[in-house]
């Protein structure tokens, strides 16, 4: 059976392209055959991402609109073949599909793939709304700050008048240190407010900015913190139990490093 | 042990009261207040409690009615004998929030005695906005709104902006188990919280209650 499964996150810039990437190659390195849609038209990175920008071909807008079939825009991974793109259009903007049509879609999306991942655009407008029409189930991105859990929860909130119940919250781009410090909202804090189950807590981790500019999501990357985390929502979403990470406290030489500014 | 005067017995309308023949309200009310302050955790919010009509004179069973209501138990007088063939009245009707204003009902003491109960959690834009009171088991997000006529109970963390007694009621009140709101709005008063809350001032671990004292908005802990 099939999962369509939305990343959603309401505030921009907190990491649901990202997310969508690294689950999607995840899943794909479970054996899942998924595809991943980008419905972020206009403004789209997810094939950046995956570093399969010169490859796209035709993109969502021709297939909503009949011109193509589906199955002649998806964009195969190079290297994890499980892994499938179907790359929006970054010439219309998101008035160019409606939910009708992304169902529609995705219904027949879900007879070939195991896991059909959506990246929604940020904001709450048309390309929100047409982007959860299809959803099982949504994972709400945030980050452990607190314009980003204020668009969080209103997410939640308009996830649940669209009669989306299943949800799971990501917080991404912990920063260990600051967290321990006080300074940066904790997972108490961020559990408070939006009390919904949590199914990843991510760290920053400088190796995603690399990852991203090479087009190879961090998952991949053995020695990757924000990788293992994602491998474990990966588990997660596949049904385990795993614990959260820990993060290591700051040893005293890597303290007097930042203290020296090595 | 000395006889009960009164007595409560559960049904499957709610609980019945009955009060021993020939006492006085005084002897009904003190027994009451005791039952209340016992079983605080029995009588939880939202509880039908049934009298039969007749058993008390009218002004009697308007001061049960609100002693029972300031502990959240909904009294409601009955004149038919039990069991009860239709809903009682003044039971709670759950609706959901961002719904147009109660329709109106004919009086509006009538109103303030019924309740809006919203059995989850209110999240940022979401609004309540009734004439009657609001119950809500869950927490009160930060820019969530409850605008209601009668007074506010949030089972949980109130975070959000919450006006009791909107069309002027000055008795309303708002009770949450932590209560930081970023307004509370009581009639036609106003208070916000403090811009820097104090160390000590961190968040309240009792549930409390903000109401109008003297022209102003206090906020007070209390027991439940």
């Amino acid at each position: 059976m099939s999962e369509i499964i939305v990343i959603t996150s309401g505030k921009g810039g907190v990491g649901k392209t990202t997310t969508t990437a690294n689950l999607g190659m995840g899943l794909a390195m479970r054996g899942k055959k998924v595809v991943l849609v980008d419905t972020d038209t206009g403004l789209r990175n997810l094939d950046l991402l995956l570093g399969l920008e010169n490859r796209i071909m035709y993109d969502l807008i021709d297939v909503t609109q009949g011109r193509v079939p589906y199955k002649k825009a998806l964009v195969r991974h190079k290297k994890q073949e499980n892994l499938f793109l179907l790359p929006t259009s970054q010439v219309k903007d998101k008035t160019a599909v409606n939910p009708e049509e992304l169902v529609k879609l995705c219904d027949e999306l879900r007879q070939e793939f195991d896991f059909i991942l959506i990246d929604c655009p940020a904001g709450i407008e048309q390309g929100f709304k047409t982007a959860i029409a299809a959803a099982d189930c949504a994972i709400v991105v945030t980050m452990p700050e607190i314009s980003a859990v204020r668009d969080a929860d209103k997410i939640i909130g308009e996830l649940g008048r669209a009669d989306k119940e299943n949800i799971k919250l990501v917080v991404n781009r912990i920063r260990p240190q600051m967290v321990e410090k006080g300074d940066m909202l904790d997972m108490d804090d961020i559990n408070d407010i939006l009390s919904i189950e949590c199914i990843g807590q991510v760290p920053d981790d400088e190796m995603v900015v690399t990852s991203t500019n090479r087009g190879e999501p961090c998952i991949t990357m053995e020695k990757s913190q924000a990788g293992q985390a994602y491998r474990n929502i990966v588990g997660r979403i596949l049904g385990e139990k795993i614990p959260f990470m820990t993060f290591p406290k700051e040893g005293f030489f890597s303290r007097l490093k930042r203290v020296f500014n090595l | 042990m000395r006889e009960e005067i009164v007595r409560i017995k559960g049904t499957k309308a709610g609980l019945q009261l009955l009060f021993a023949a020939g006492a006085t309200y005084a002897a009904i009310e003190a027994e009451i207040r005791e039952k209340l302050a016992a079983g605080s955790g029995f009588f939880c919010r939202g509880t039908v409690m049934h009298a039969l009509a007749g058993s008390l004179p009218e002004a009697e069973m308007e001061k049960l009615r609100h002693l029972f209501h300031e502990n959240g138990v909904i009294f409601s007088v009955t004149r038919a004998p039990f069991p009860l063939p239709e809903e009682p009245q003044g039971a709670p009707e759950p609706t959901a929030p961002a719904e147009a204003e109660a329709p109106a009902a004919p009086q509006p003491a009538e109103d303030a005695q019924q309740m809006v109960v919203v059995n989850r959690t209110l999240r940022g834009g979401q609004e309540v906005r009734t004439q009657s009171s609001v119950l809500v088991c869950g927490n009160v997000n930060p820019g969530a709104q409850i605008i209601a006529g009668g007074s506010i109970d949030i089972r949980g963390t109130c975070r959000g902006m919450v006006h009791a007694g909107a069309f002027g009621n000055q008795k309303a009140f708002v009770i949450a188990d932590h209560l930081v709101p970023t307004q509370i709005r009581i009639a036609d008063l106003i208070a916000r919280a403090p811009d820097k809350a104090p160390a000590d001032l961190e968040k309240p671990t009792r549930p409390e209650r903000a109401s109008i004292k003297d022209g102003q908005i206090v906020i007070e802990p209390i027991e439940r």
